[in-house]
C-alpha cells in the first residue's frame, strides 16, 4: 500500500488517526482494519462505491457508530468511546438532516445553545456563519422553504459555526443537480481554505474526489486500499480495483515475467513504470488518453505496440473514443500472436484525422504512463 | 480556532433544486456481534436499560389489566358453578365447553357466525367499489372525501346505532315516510335484518379504510399492462386489481367479522328475542344468569376466533409485502 | 395519474361506481342527519313534527342523572387519556427504537386490546376486578367497582391505541435528525426534548385525542366495570334506549355526536401530513 505522508504534517499531531479500526454489524463487516492519518488542515476524501464502508468510517469519527476494534484519536485524544456530543467534530449529513421545526437561524444556533453559548455572543456567531455561506436574509425561513442548494449551505453553516476541529461531510453534494454540484465543489474548496479546518469528505464520485481533495483514500469492501494525492492514485493505482474505479482505464491481463515486465495474454511483453513480484498474475493499466493510435505498421520503434482493428468509433465533440480489438481475433493480419483477445479503448483529440471502424491500426504507449497492478 | 471569515462572493448563486436523494440506509441495529469492545458493550447495555425503563410501565399495565384478566377468564372457563350461582375455583371440568355443542348455545354461536358472515359480505360488496371510487379521484377531492369517511369512523358508535334505531322504529321517520307513501308501516326493528343492517352501518368504515389504503397504493400501470396484453376491463380487474389488493380485502374482512361476531351493543338495541347473539349471551351469563364459567368459556371461544382471524391477516399481509416487493 | 384507474373502465361502470359512492355516503350520513333534525323537534312524540325547538336540550341538561353521568364520563375520559398517553407513548418509543427483554411479547400483546371484541374485554376485566378485590379483602380493605375501575379499564385499551398511533408517526421519523442533534453537542435527553418530542408531538396529540374519543364512546366495558354511581353518559344512554326512544335521548345523542365530531376534526387536522423532512 503506497501511503504518502499528509502534507503540512510537520511535527503537528494528526487531526484524525486510526489504527486497526473495524466495525461489524451482526455478521457483516462494514469496516475492516483501517489505518489512516489525516493531517491538520487537510481536505481529505474517502472514496468508494456504495457499501464500501466509507460512511461507516465517517460515522465512527463522528461518534455515531462505535468501532468494534481499533484505536481512534482526534488531535491526539483517544475518542473511540466518546459519545458524539463530546467530540470536537461536526457533520454535514447526506440529506442535510436540518431540523424541520426550526428556522434557519435556530438550526445554526443549535450547536452553540447545546454548549451553553447564548445571547449576543451566539447571535454574532450565527450572523457570521450565515454570512459565510451567503444566506443573509433567509434567517427566519424554515428548511422546507429553501432550495436544495440553500439547505446545503444551512447544513454547512450549522456545522461550521461550532468551529469544529474536523468537519465531516457525508456526500454533501449528492442531492444537488450537476451544475450546482460543480459550483459547490469550487465553493467548498474555497471555504475550506478560508476557514482552515480539516475536512473529511465522503463521496462515491471519483471526479469530485480528485477535483477537491488534497489526498484521497480509496475504499472497497471495508478496506482502505490506497491513500495518496489525486495524481498518485490516478497515475499509479496500487491495485486493480483502484485502477478500474478511478477514471477509465484499459486493464490488459497477463503475468509478470520480471518485476517490471509483464507478458500480456494478448501477446507482447511490456515494461511498466512500477514493479511487482515476478511470476504472479497481474494486469497492465493503460489510461485511454495515453494510448496512441497509428496506421498499421507506422508505430514508432521502442514503445510497446499492439496491432489491432478498430471496432467502434464514437464522436464526443471534443474527442474521439475508439475501441480497438487486439489479440487472437486479428492474429491473421497483424503481428499479435497471443492466445487471448482484448479490446483497448483509446481517446484522441478531434482535429487529428478520424479513423473508421474496420481500419487496421497499431496502438502504442509510453511505458512510463502505465502501471502493473496485482489482483 | 480561527474565527470564521466572510467568504468572497462566489459566482454560484443558489438555484432551485429539489433534494431528492434519500439518505442511504445506514446500519444502526444494535445486534450483538461476535466480540465487542467495552465501549460497545456499555453503549448496548445503556440502550437496553433505557428501552426497558420506557417499556416497563406500559408493559406492566398491560400485564396486570390485560394479560392477567385473559388468563383468569381462561381459568374460570374450567371452574364450577355452584347452585347459588357463585363460581367455585375447584373441581376443574370441561362442562362449560361441552355445552357449546348443545342445541341452544350451538344455535346462538351458529347464528352469530352467520350474521357476522352476512355483515362481512355486505360490507365488502358495498365498500370495494366505494374504496375504488375514492382511490381513483384526483388527490384533492380524494382527501376531502376521505374526511367524510373518517368522520363516521370515529364518531360515537352508540349514537350512530341509536340513530338507526330511531330511524327504523315503528313510530320513527322511516316508517312515517313509508306510511305517507302508502306502503304501510314496516317492521324491521328487532329482526335479524335490523341487526345486520346495524352492524353494516357500524362497521362499514372498518372495511372501507384498509381497502382504500390497498387500492391507493396500487400501481395502476399494472392494469394498463394487463389491458395492453389483451385483458378486458373485467378480466384485468379480476386478474390484477383484486389479487393486488388482497391484503386490504383480508384486513377489512377481519376487522368487520371479529367485532360483528362478538357484537353486543347492536343486537341489544336493534335485535329482539329471536336474535340472541353470542355477545349478548356472554353478557347474560355475567349478569342475571350468573353462570360465569359458561360465560368465560364462550369468551375464550370468541378470543380464539379473534386470534385465528388475526393470524390469517398477519400471514396474508406478510405475503402481500413480498408480492408488493416484486411488483414495485 | 390518479384517474388512470378508471381510464380503462367503461362509461356504464363509471356511472355505477359513482352511484354506489353516493349511496354509501347517503347510508353513512342520512341516519345521523335525521337524528339531528328530529332532536330539534318540539313534540313529545318522536314521530310528530311540531316545529323547531331546543326544548329537549333544556330538558336533557336539566336532568341531574344526565349531568352526573356526564361528569363521570369526563373524569374517566380525561384521567384515562392522560395516563394512557404517557404510557402508550413510552411503549411506542421503546418498541420503535430499543431492543430489550420481552420486546417481542410486548409487540404482539399491544395490538390485542384493539382487536378484541368489547364484550370479551369487559367480562375479562369484571372477573379480574372480582378476583383482585377478593385478594385485597384478605388483607383488610374492602373495595368495590366504581369510577376508578372504569378509568383503569379505559387505560387498558387506550394504551394500545395511543401506542399504535404514535408508532405510526415514529415510522416516518427521520432518525438522522437525532444524529445531527447528537453531533451538535446535544445530550441524549436534550436531543429527545428539542428534536424528537417536538417532531412527534402531533402524533402524540392525535393519539391522545383518539384515546379521549374512545373513552367517551365506550359503553360495554364501562357498563361491566362500573359500580353504582359510576354510570357514564353512554351507559346511561344505552340503558335508557332499551326502555324506548325519547326526544330527550335524541338531544343527548346529538350533543354526543357534536362532541365526537369536534374531536375527529381536531384529530384529522393534527394528522394532516406535514413534511417532517426538508
Amino acid at each position: 500500500m503506497s501511503s504518502a505522508p499528509p502534507p503540512d504534517a510537520g511535527s503537528s499531531v494528526p487531526a484524525v488517526e486510526m489504527h486497526g479500526i473495524s466495525k461489524r454489524f451482526s455478521d457483516v463487516v462494514a469496516v475492516d482494519g483501517v489505518d489512516l492519518q489525516i493531517g491538520d488542515g487537510e481536505f481529505f476524501a474517502l472514496l468508494g462505491p456504495s457499501g464500501c464502508g466509507k460512511t461507516t468510517t465517517l460515522r465512527m469519527i463522528a461518534g455515531l457508530d462505535i468501532p468494534s476494534e481499533g484505536r481512534l484519536a482526534i488531535f491526539g485524544e483517544e475518542v473511540a468511546s466518546w459519545p458524539p456530543d463530546r467530540r470536537p467534530v461536526n457533520t454535514v449529513f447526506q440529506a442535510y438532516a436540518l431540523f424541520p421545526h426550526m428556522t434557519v437561524a435556530q438550526n445554526i444556533a443549535f450547536g452553540l445553545q447545546m454548549r451553553g453559548i447564548r445571547g449576543p455572543d451566539a447571535d454574532r456567531q450565527v450572523a457570521e456563519a450565515t454570512a459565510l455561506v451567503q444566506l443573509e436574509g433567509m434567517e427566519h425561513r424554515r428548511p422546507s422553504q429553501l432550495s436544495g442548494g440553500q439547505q446545503q449551505r444551512v447544513a454547512l453553516a450549522r456545522a461550521l459555526v461550532n468551529h469544529p476541529k474536523v468537519l465531516l461531510l457525508d456526500e454533501p453534494l449528492g442531492a444537488l443537480d450537476l451544475k450546482l454540484r460543480q459550483e459547490m465543489q469550487v465553493e467548498l474548496k474555497a471555504l475550506q481554505r478560508e476557514v482552515g479546518i480539516t475536512f473529511v469528505f465522503v463521496t462515491h464520485d471519483q471526479e469530485e474526489a480528485l477535483a477537491m481533495s488534497d489526498r484521497v483514500g480509496v475504499m472497497s469492501e471495508g478496506r482502505l486500499l490506497q491513500v495518496g494525492t489525486p495524481a498518485e492514485v490516478y497515475e499509479h493505482p496500487a491495485s486493480r480495483f483502484v485502477a478500474d474505479f478511478i477514471g477509465r482505464t484499459n486493464l490488459l491481463e497477463g503475468t509478470t515475467e520480471s518485476p517490471s515486465a509483464v507478458r500480456l495474454d494478448v501477446g507482447a511483453v511490456v515494461t511498466a513504470a512500477n514493479e511487482l513480484d515476478a511470476g504472479s498474475p497481474a494486469a497492465l493499466s493503460v489510461r485511454p488518453e495515453q494510448v496512441r493510435l497509428h496506421r498499421r505498421g507506422e508505430a514508432p520503434e521502442g514503445d510497446p505496440c499492439l496491432d489491432g482493428v478498430i471496432t467502434d468509433a464514437t464522436y464526443l465533440g471534443h474527442a474521439f473514443v475508439y475501441t480497438v480489438a487486439v489479440g487472437r481475433t486479428v492474429g491473421a493480419g497483424g503481428t499479435s500472436s497471443g492466445d487471448r483477445a482484448a479490446t483497448i479503448t483509446a481517446r484522441s483529440e478531434t482535429g487529428s484525422a478520424a479513423l473508421a471502424a474496420g481500419e487496421p491500426v497499431s496502438v502504442s504507449w509510453s511505458p512510463a504512463a502505465t502501471t502493473v497492478v496485482a489482483d | 480556532m480561527p474565527p470564521l471569515r466572510r467568504a468572497k462572493p462566489a459566482a454560484a448563486q443558489p438555484t432551485e433544486a429539489e433534494p431528492d436523494a434519500p439518505a442511504s440506509p445506514t446500519p444502526t441495529g444494535p445486534e450483538a456481534p461476535a466480540s465487542l469492545t467495552p465501549a460497545e458493550v456499555t453503549a448496548q447495555r445503556r440502550r437496553r436499560r433505557t428501552g426497558t425503563l420506557m417499556a416497563t410501565p406500559g408493559a406492566l399495565y398491560l400485564l396486570i389489566f390485560f394479560v392477567v384478566p385473559l388468563g383468569l377468564i381462561t381459568v374460570y372457563s374450567f371452574a364450577t358453578r355452584t347452585s347459588t350461582g357463585r363460581t367455585s375455583l375447584s373441581g376443574w371440568n370441561l362442562n362449560s365447553y361441552e355445552r357449546i355443542a348443545d342445541d341452544v348455545i350451538g344455535g346462538i354461536i351458529a347464528r352469530s357466525a352467520w350474521l357476522a358472515f352476512l355483515t362481512t359480505v355486505l360490507c365488502l360488496v358495498a365498500a370495494y367499489p366505494f374504496a375504488y371510487y375514492l382511490a381513483t379521484r384526483p388527490p384533492r377531492l380524494r382527501a376531502r372525501l376521505l374526511v367524510l369517511v373518517m368522520i363516521p369512523f370515529w364518531t360515537n358508535g352508540l349514537v350512530r346505532i341509536f340513530a338507526i334505531r330511531f330511524l327504523l322504529g315503528s313510530n320513527g321517520p322511516a316508517s312515517a315516510l313509508s306510511e305517507a307513501m302508502g306502503f304501510g308501516t314496516f317492521r324491521i326493528l328487532f329482526t335479524p335484518t335490523a341487526v345486520v343492517l346495524g352492524m353494516v352501518y357500524g362497521f362499514l368504515t372498518f372495511m372501507v379504510l384498509p381497502l382504500y389504503v390497498a387500492l391507493e397504493r396500487m400501481d395502476w400501470r399494472l392494469v394498463e399492462a394487463a389491458r395492453d396484453l389483451y385483458a378486458s376491463g373485467a378480466k384485468a380487474f379480476w386478474r390484477v386489481t383484486v389479487p393486488l389488493t388482497r391484503s386490504g380485502i383480508v384486513a377489512g374482512c377481519v376487522l368487520v367479522f371479529v367485532p360483528s361476531f362478538g357484537s353486543y351493543v347492536v343486537p341489544e338495541i336493534l335485535g329482539g328475542a329471536k336474535t340472541l347473539l353470542i355477545g349478548s349471551y356472554v353478557a347474560r351469563q355475567f349478569q342475571a344468569a350468573r353462570n360465569w364459567p359458561l360465560g368465560a368459556a364462550l369468551s375464550v371461544l370468541i378470543i380464539v376466533a379473534m386470534l385465528v382471524a388475526v393470524a390469517i391477516n398477519q400471514r396474508n399481509s406478510a405475503n402481500a409485502e413480498r408480492t408488493q416487493g416484486v411488483t414495485r | 395519474m390518479s384517474s388512470l384507474g378508471t381510464a380503462g373502465t367503461k362509461r356504464s361502470a363509471r356511472h355505477l361506481l359513482k352511484a354506489n359512492a353516493w349511496f354509501v355516503f347517503a347510508f353513512l350520513y342520512v341516519p345521523i342527519v335525521v337524528l339531528v333534525v328530529f332532536s330539534f323537534n318540539g313534540s313529545e312524540r318522536v314521530n310528530v313534527w311540531q316545529g323547531l325547538s331546543a326544548r329537549w336540550y333544556g330538558e336533557a341538561l336539566g336532568n341531574t342523572q344526565v349531568i352526573s353521568a356526564l361528569r363521570v364520563s369526563l373524569i374517566v375520559a380525561v384521567s384515562s387519556t392522560i395516563v394512557s398517553t404517557v404510557l402508550g407513548t413510552a411503549v411506542a418509543l421503546a418498541l420503535d427504537r430499543y431492543r430489550f427483554k420481552g420486546r417481542r411479547a410486548l409487540d404482539g400483546t399491544v395490538y390485542l386490546p384493539i382487536v378484541i371484541p368489547d364484550i370479551t374485554m369487559a367480562v375479562m376485566l369484571l372477573v379480574f376486578f372480582a378476583e383482585a378485590f377478593k385478594l385485597i379483602h384478605t388483607f383488610g380493605p374492602r373495595l368495590t367497582l366504581g369510577v376508578t375501575t372504569v378509568a383503569l379499564s379505559h387505560i387498558a385499551f387506550n394504551i394500545s391505541f395511543v401506542a399504535v398511533v404514535v408508532r405510526a408517526r415514529l415510522d416516518q421519523f427521520d432518525r438522522t435528525l437525532e444524529e445531527a442533534a447528537r453531533d451538535l453537542y446535544a445530550t441524549p435527553w436534550r436531543t429527545f426534548r428539542r428534536v424528537t418530542l417536538p417532531l412527534i408531538a402531533p402524533g402524540i396529540a392525535a393519539g391522545a385525542l383518539l384515546a379521549l374519543t374512545l373513552s367517551l364512546d365506550d359503553v360495554v366495558i364501562s357498563a361491566f366495570t362500573a359500580g353504582p354511581g359510576a354510570t357514564t353518559l353512554p351507559v346511561y344512554v344505552f340503558s335508557t334506549i332499551r326502555q324506548g326512544v325519547t326526544p330527550e335521548l335524541n338531544a343527548i345523542s346529538t350533543l354526543m355526536l357534536a362532541a365526537s365530531i369536534t374531536l375527529v376534526v381536531a384529530s384529522l387536522a393534527l394528522q394532516r401530513p406535514r413534511s417532517t423532512t426538508p
